[in-house]
């Protein structure tokens, strides 16, 4: 189980990550038509797809990475029992706002889908098709969230407190902006 | 309630979020559906959605992860090294000698990148060794890097300035351009500081390297080309307004990587590095701005920033006055939160008030990047002070001391601009035309 969930995460990050190199191309081949004469317009619409699908994929590998912002100045001052309270307290309130979130992303694409609803823009393609980025990567982020609620609850370190630390202590700062 | 104790309301809610430690853009979201849900009758689920999707599915946004990736792809280059070896031997004879390296340095791969940890990170690797091996003064380096590598947001390309246009519904190739001319301005402070302190402290600026004939400094500099021709590059597409900046991001990247093979630093594994570093950094950030585009949904409903701009109206604070409350009220928000939630989390409250009070949108986000510069360096949440408190092992607030000095610098240039708006405006409205 640990093993598949951690696979999912990065595959469903790497996936993401694909998106942007996509996105790199599609900008390059979308330029250099045009100087051909070529009309390019629909390319806008499957780039900013590509936007979101970017950054919805990547959500569950960001979270579990510590690459989500948080205020940590209280909580580093908390002795660790505390500190453990506060954080499973943080991990509940995302549990349920990103639950709701999921929820809504996929009743919304659902009914994109039944009611076979098309993109407004120069490539009418049923809209679902790109929403769905947004209501799969929802609900693998509510999916992580909750592994790591249990991780914590168990009493182990949360990982996004151990990656980070990891990673500054390896003095890698290129995610920090 | 009235809308301001509505907005009241949700501020202490924010602030209680945010103070224990729940995800910033989660926050931004609860807010606003506490605000749609108790203070509206719409429905919330439905605007949710459509504010994420409608924000992250945005063509202008596919810049933000270019420009991350540009400079991740950097980062793990050998360009640092380069540039050191480039720069040094032309600034012998400056007061200050090698000292400028850090300057020079940061400002010149804030050019390619648009981070400021990046920046300060890649620079430091390189010149903090160098230089203390030659005995500089260790404060006047930590201080200059920390601050100078803030430069990486300054000057374009910017993560911060993108992030900011879309916040505010501004053009990112006229943000780009407004901030190169602060950004010379802000070197010229930084260098002009460290020449004032070594003309004034000769016994503690080491003698100079060998030194070495005009053929041999070019020579040495030849390394600096690549990174000259890309910046260059950049630098000309912006203006000749040629490419979108997505496009001109798009090219950034390919660069980038031409650059790093150039100098045999690019792998499988430093572009796979790379490229899952962009994916992370780029959904954290469009998480946030998924998150305030529900909250800027709730504040339109409810009026809030209408009735703040109003308020703050009322006051009739001269614009000066408010650009001095709105100072102080950032380098405050600055020591606790990083600088892209502090625009994205204040965006929607100040631009209303900012426009009313007749301030060009353009000038105001040079004026929060400014401030973001300033945010990273001031205790006890500074991202520069991190960076280098992990590359030193000193303590942040030592650094931070350190780094008062060109904290002033940033000060000073804030009230130049304000002083002198055509600072920041005249690049975008001579090459674009006026707004």
């Amino acid at each position: 189980m640990r093993r598949f969930l951690d696979r999912l995460y990065l595959w469903s990050g790497a996936l993401g990550a694909t998106f942007i190199l996509l996105i790199a191309i599609l900008m390059i081949a979308q330029s250099l038509l045009r100087e051909f004469g070529v009309r390019t317009g629909a390319v806008n619409d499957v780039v900013s797809w590509f936007c979101a699908a970017a950054s919805f994929f990547a959500m569950p590998h960001a979270f579990k990475h510590g690459d989500f912002v948080r205020v940590t100045l209280i909580l580093e001052k908390l002795n660790p029992t505390l500190r453990r309270y506060v954080e499973l307290v943080c991990l509940l309130v995302a549990c349920v706002s990103v639950g709701y979130l999921a929820f809504w992303a996929n009743k919304f694409t659902y009914e994109s889908y039944l009611f076979n609803e098309r993109a407004q823009g120069l490539l009418p393609i049923p809209i679902w098709i790109p929403q769905s980025s947004f209501a799969i990567g929802s609900v693998l982020l509510w999916i992580a969230i909750v592994d790591e609620f249990i991780l914590v609850l168990n009493g182990h370190t949360p990982s996004y407190v151990a990656a980070v630390e990891e990673r500054h202590a390896a003095g890698d700062f290129s995610s920090d902006v | 309630m009235d809308i301001l104790s509505i907005g009241a309301f949700l501020l202490f809610l924010m602030l209680l979020l945010l103070g224990g430690g729940v995800w910033i853009a989660m926050t931004l979201a609860i807010c606003g559906w506490v605000g749609q849900a108790f203070f509206t009758s719409t429905s919330p689920g439905n605007n949710l959605f459509s504010s994420f999707w409608e924000s992250n599915s945005s063509w202008e946004l596919a810049a933000l992860p270019l420009f991350i990736w540009m400079g991740e792809i950097l980062f793990r280059s050998k360009l640092s090294e380069e540039m050191f070896e480039g720069l040094s031997p032309w600034l012998n004879r400056i007061p200050g000698r090698l000292m400028h390296t850090t300057i020079l340095g940061c400002g010149i791969f804030g050019s390619v990148s648009g981070s400021s940890a990046a920046t300060c990170a890649t620079i430091s690797k390189v010149a903090l060794p160098e230089l203390l091996k030659r005995g500089y003064d260790e404060k006047i380096i930590l201080g200059s890097l920390a601050t100078a590598g803030t430069l990486g947001i300054l000057i374009p390309p910017s993560i911060t300035m993108v992030v900011y246009a879309v916040a505010a519904d501004a053009s990112i190739i006229r943000i780009f351009l407004a901030g190169f001319l602060p950004g010379f301005l802000l070197m010229g402070l930084f260098s002009g500081y460290i020449m004032w302190w070594s003309l004034k402290h000769p016994e503690k600026v080491p003698p100079r390297d060998p030194s070495t004939s005009f053929m041999e400094k070019i020579k040495k500099s030849e390394k600096l080309i690549p990174c000259s021709v890309l910046i260059l590059f950049i630098v000309w597409v912006l203006i000749a307004g040629y490419a979108t900046a997505t496009e001109c991001a798009a090219y950034g990247v390919l660069g980038s990587l031409a650059l790093a093979l150039w100098s045999r630093s690019l792998t499988w594994q430093s572009f796979k590095d790379g490229l899952m570093g962009t994916m992370r950094t780029s959904s954290m950030i469009m998480f946030i701005l998924a998150g305030a585009a529900f909250l800027t949904k709730t504040m339109a409903f409810t009026g809030i920033p209408k009735e703040l701009a109003e308020w703050v109206n009322q006051m009739h604070l001269s614009p000066y006055a408010l650009i001095a409350v709105l100072t102080f009220v950032y380098i405050l928000l600055g020591t606790a939160l990083d600088g892209i939630s502090m625009i994205v989390l204040t965006s929607t409250v100040v631009l209303p008030m900012i426009q009313k009070a007749g301030f060009d949108l353009i000038w105001f986000g040079i004026f929060i990047v400014l401030l973001v510069e300033i945010a990273e360096v001031t205790p006890p949440v500074g991202f520069n002070l991190f960076v280098l408190q992990n590359m030193t092992g000193k303590d942040s607030n030592t650094i931070a001391k350190a780094a008062i000095p060109f904290f002033i610098c940033v000060v000073v240039c804030i009230v130049l601009i304000t002083v002198f708006p055509q600072i920041v405006t005249v690049l975008p409205n001579t090459l674009m035309g006026k707004a």
